[in-house]
């Protein structure tokens, strides 16, 4: 689109790159990011009111977000509470992630709640240090948090202690360059393409295929004779 | 809340109640004592190269005679690390990623990731834009719904509405080629606006689209809707409970089949979505049956609200009137200085975002699309995070399956519409 | 073919014909192809709709899309193929009969495409031999019937003379990468601007990596 720079603006071109995006409208100052806003949402000050220890701060992104940041240890009591308490009735939980912000800074987990029936979003963060990458499961509280605490662990190795399948869920079982979506893994990974390539061919398909392990039963490598498994592909053919 | 219950005069399996309770559940055939065999039960492999599982998805089944005691998805054969490659680029640079994600529906991947990077920017798109943007991700919706709909067809063993279906879907592919070049991967989306303005006559071929689509979903409505057989094979099937619905963080027609009006361009609405005039339909079995008819309805719903917003498609800019944001033109760039340099400064360093996060949610074709997009200052995301809803969905597969018989297992794999591409990343 | 063609079968002339055994071997190879579509992603929907009623891939002898890699002549590899997925794509190909040929359609599959990550095979090439590359992301129904098309004139010129030569197969071979180790190196290396895509702030080293398993070897 065209555009005239000069047209009654009194800043140079020049300036304006120098100078960033503007926000268009109110929204909190960058540096806002760790230190208070008054809540204004009445579920943040009932969740202060409920648990004055286990709530950090709080504040408010992107214009309309609000965020808390609450104590790993007691992270179930908190979703919890806010999924059975009837003012809150945060029934979807939407989201299970976790952000690495680089530098050997915390790694935070995330949880963006909506409730239905209030139409309220929520989004709450756990800061945890590098040396002790564990948090409670959500799993018990909401069903959907299966997959999505998996993918957490497998990405970024976060363990949730008392998952009911903690394993990895989009890389192999026996992938062994780490978890990809550190700040510290290289985009390519850590070993050569040859390697990677000859490390692939040699899984084999038929491997983490047996009753065991089918209802999650046994959770870490298993080691199957190929020859047990029927199948689809492969068929018992030794090719 | 305007939703309504579809009402179609469909004969009903009298086994189910309302809520999608099994009263008696049609996968066990009978009540008689199992016969003591002493017989384990069977492991059945299904994919991940399997023409049923929607690409590469790898099902591990139990199996108890015929029916499914267990299914262990296995995932991961698509894993194509989008969010790692998204913090190697610039923000502008990461639109092409979002389309390869859900091929099925590009432009609703497009609009949504650079929704969220505007919201996190506090950029204000223009009138324009915003109905442009509209009409984009309505006509997506019904052309990932057309596909599910072909694919859904196969699977419950009618090959002609897959033929019918991508008839229509091939002048969808001509709309997207038409606005952007491409016929899947459109990338069409920059932030603060479009990758160009809409070319002339596109609004027309869009109405004219919308106009004939109603004809084909009638004659595939005939062909299904009232067919014995389809009925049959998904009546009662992969039922599931509002409540439990829900609690499993299923989105999209999965859930609003189950009879929670849930439609997040409805309940947290963006784009002037309020302003629109279109229903909500729900189920109230929460059946595969119910999935299909509500998606039959969505569509026509989309058709209404691509209507109005045709209507009201104003004139003006595309794009942001800001020299840091939008590129300039062609002709500004070879003739004045300054927008050269904007250009450059563009191209090379790309759009800083604010140290924020920001979490923006659109109604996708398959359920709720979440962006999270965190910044650090930079031009490049620190985090950007999709919110899979079929990989959410796909979840509750295990809970949906039991107990129902192994070909049931294919229908309700079909009636959850996923997208491989966007559940592995 | 010619077949037609009053005087070779017409009215009148005798009831049998010569020609080449090459030349009858390959017309009947040809054309009746039979693909194996390993549809991945993207392409797989522009394969989907090759073989829908505007494109009609039948048209070629194609239309018979062999879901069974044992009764299939023409693997069709289209989209990304994860290193996940690298061993089935391999056992597939060891699974299908001779004469076999492999299609490699998009950029993805030929190459990894944009996707210069961790988790992506750089090429199926790396893998198995591939006959044809077809460009594009994801390439027009009409590349991938070109590349068809450029299939059969591939099969066109083969020759049961060297028949052995060229369709041997070696059973070691089966389940192990096509090409070396400094092949896939040549093959997979950077280019383009991807060896500048460096994330400054991504690269800080941050001690992160608490656990044994998790270190390089």
């Amino acid at each position: 689109m065209t555009h005239d720079a000069s047209s009654g603006d009194p800043l140079s071109g020049f300036d304006l790159v120098a100078a960033g995006p503007q926000r268009s409208r109110e929204g909190p100052e960058t540096a806002a990011r760790h230190h208070d806003v008054p809540p204004g949402n009445p579920t943040v000050t009932a969740l202060r009111k409920q648990f004055p220890d286990a709530v950090f701060h709080n504040l408010i992104c992107a214009g309309d977000e609000d965020v808390v940041y609450v104590d790993p240890g007691r992270i179930t009591e908190i979703l919890g509470w806010l999924h059975r308490e009837a003012d809150q009735h945060y029934d979807h939980l939407a989201d299970v992630t976790a952000v690495d912000y680089g530098g050997g800074k915390p790694l935070e987990v995330v949880y963006q709640l909506w409730s239905i029936p209030h139409r309220a979003a929520l989004r709450v963060k756990c800061e945890l240090p590098l040396d002790a990458l564990e948090i409670e499961t959500a799993t018990g509280i909401w069903a959907g948090a299966n997959w999505l605490e998996r993918e957490v662990y497998d990405l970024f190795g976060i363990h949730f202690t008392g998952h009911p399948d903690p394993r990895r869920i989009l890389m192999p079982e026996n992938y062994a360059e780490g978890h990809p979506l550190r700040k510290d893994f290289p985009l390519r990974g850590r070993f050569s393409r040859a390697e990677q390539t000859r490390r692939a061919l040699t899984q084999n398909p038929e491997d983490y295929y047996a009753a065991g392990e089918i209802a999650g039963r046994v959770p870490q490598t298993v080691e199957v004779d190929g020859g047990d498994a029927t199948g689809e592909e492969g068929g018992g053919d030794v090719l | 809340m305007s939703s309504r219950t579809v009402e179609y005069d469909v004969g009903r399996n009298p086994e189910m109640g309302p809520g999608g309770t099994l009263v008696a559940s049609p996968a066990v055939p009978f009540d008689a004592p199992e016969p003591e065999l002493g017989s384990d039960t069977m492991l059945v492999n299904i994919g991940p190269q399997h023409p049923a599982t929607h690409g590469v998805l790898r099902l591990v089944v139990e199996l108890d005679g015929e029916t499914v005691v267990s299914v262990v998805p296995r995932l991961g054969y698509l894993h194509s690390s989008f969010e790692k490659l998204g913090e190697y680029r610039t923000w502008n640079q990461v639109v092409p990623l979002t389309d390869r994600m859900d091929y099925l529906a590009p432009l609703i991947y497009n609009c949504a990731y650079v929704m969220a990077v505007e919201k996190l920017m506090g950029i204000e798109v223009t009138d324009r834009c915003r109905v442009a943007r509209v009409v984009c991700m309505e006509m997506d919706r019904i052309f990932s719904h057309l596909l599910w709909l072909g694919t859904w067809s196969i699977d419950v063993g009618a090959f002609t509405p897959f033929l019918y279906a991508f008839q229509q879907r091939e002048k969808v592919y001509k709309l997207h080629e038409a606005l952007t070049g491409a016929r899947i991967t459109t990338s069409a989306t920059r932030i603060g606006g479009m990758m160009a303005d809409l070319p002339d006559g596109w609004a027309r071929g869009v109405r004219d689209f919308a106009n004939n689509l109603p004809a084909t979903l009638d004659e595939i409505d005939g062909l299904l809707t009232n067919n014995a057989i389809h009925a049959g094979r998904t009546q009662g099937i992969g039922a599931i409970s509002a409540d439990e619905a829900v609690n499993h963080g299923l989105t999209g027609a999965n859930l609003r089949a189950s009879g929670v009006p849930y439609d997040v361009r409805k309940d947290r609405p963006y784009y002037d979505y309020e302003s629109y005039d279109f229903e909500v339909p729900i189920g109230c079995h929460g059946d595969c049956y119910d999935r299909y008819l509500v998606r039959m309805e969505e569509m026509r719903q989309s058709i209404h609200i691509l209507h109005q917003a045709l209507d009201r498609l104003p004139s003006g800019p595309m794009d942001v009137e800001d020299p840091r944001i939008s590129l300039p033109s062609k002709t500004d760039c070879m003739s004045d200085m300054e927008s050269m340099i904007h250009h450059f400064k563009l191209i090379t360093e790309g759009i800083p975002a604010p140290a924020e996060d920001c979490w923006f949610s659109v109604e996708g074709s398959k359920g709720e699309l979440g962006m999270y997009v965190v910044g650090d200052g930079g031009p490049k995301p620190v985090r950007w995070r999709i919110r899979p809803p079929s990989f959410v969905n796909l979840s509750a597969i295990p809970k949906l399956a039991e107990g129902h018989l192994m070909a049931d297992l294919i229908v309700i794999n079909a009636s959850l519409d996923i997208v491989l591409g966007e559940i592995d990343r | 073919m010619g077949l037609d063609k009053p005087g070779i079968l017409g009215t009148g002339s005798p009831a049998f014909l010569t020609t080449r055994l090459d030349f009858v071997v390959n017309w009947a190879r040809r054309n009746s192809l039979w693909p194996m579509p390993f549809g991945t992603a993207c392409c797989a929907i522009e394969m989907m709709a090759s073989a829908a009623s505007n494109f009609d891939l039948a048209r070629f002898g194609m239309e018979r899309m062999s879901f069974s890699p044992r009764q299939a002549d023409v693997l069709i590899c289209a989209g990304r193929v994860p290193y996940k997925l690298a061993p089935v794509l391999r056992r597939i190909w060891d699974q299908m009969m001779q004469p076999k040929w492999c299609i490699s359609m998009g950029a993805c599959a030929s190459s990894g495409g944009v996707f210069d990550v961790y988790s992506m095979v750089q090429g199926i090439d790396t893998i198995v031999p591939v006959d044809v590359y077809i460009p594009g992301c994801p390439p027009r129904p009409e590349g991938l019937i070109y590349g068809l098309m450029m299939v059969q004139e591939k099969i066109r010129g083969e020759s049961l003379a060297n028949h052995a030569a060229l369709r041997a197969e070696d059973p070691l071979a089966a389940g192990r990468p096509r090409a070396g180790n400094e092949e896939v190196t040549d093959l997979t290396g950077p280019f383009g601007n991807s060896t500048h895509q460096n994330r400054v702030s991504g690269l800080v080293e941050t001690d992160a990596i608490g656990r044994a398993e998790d270190r390089l070897p």
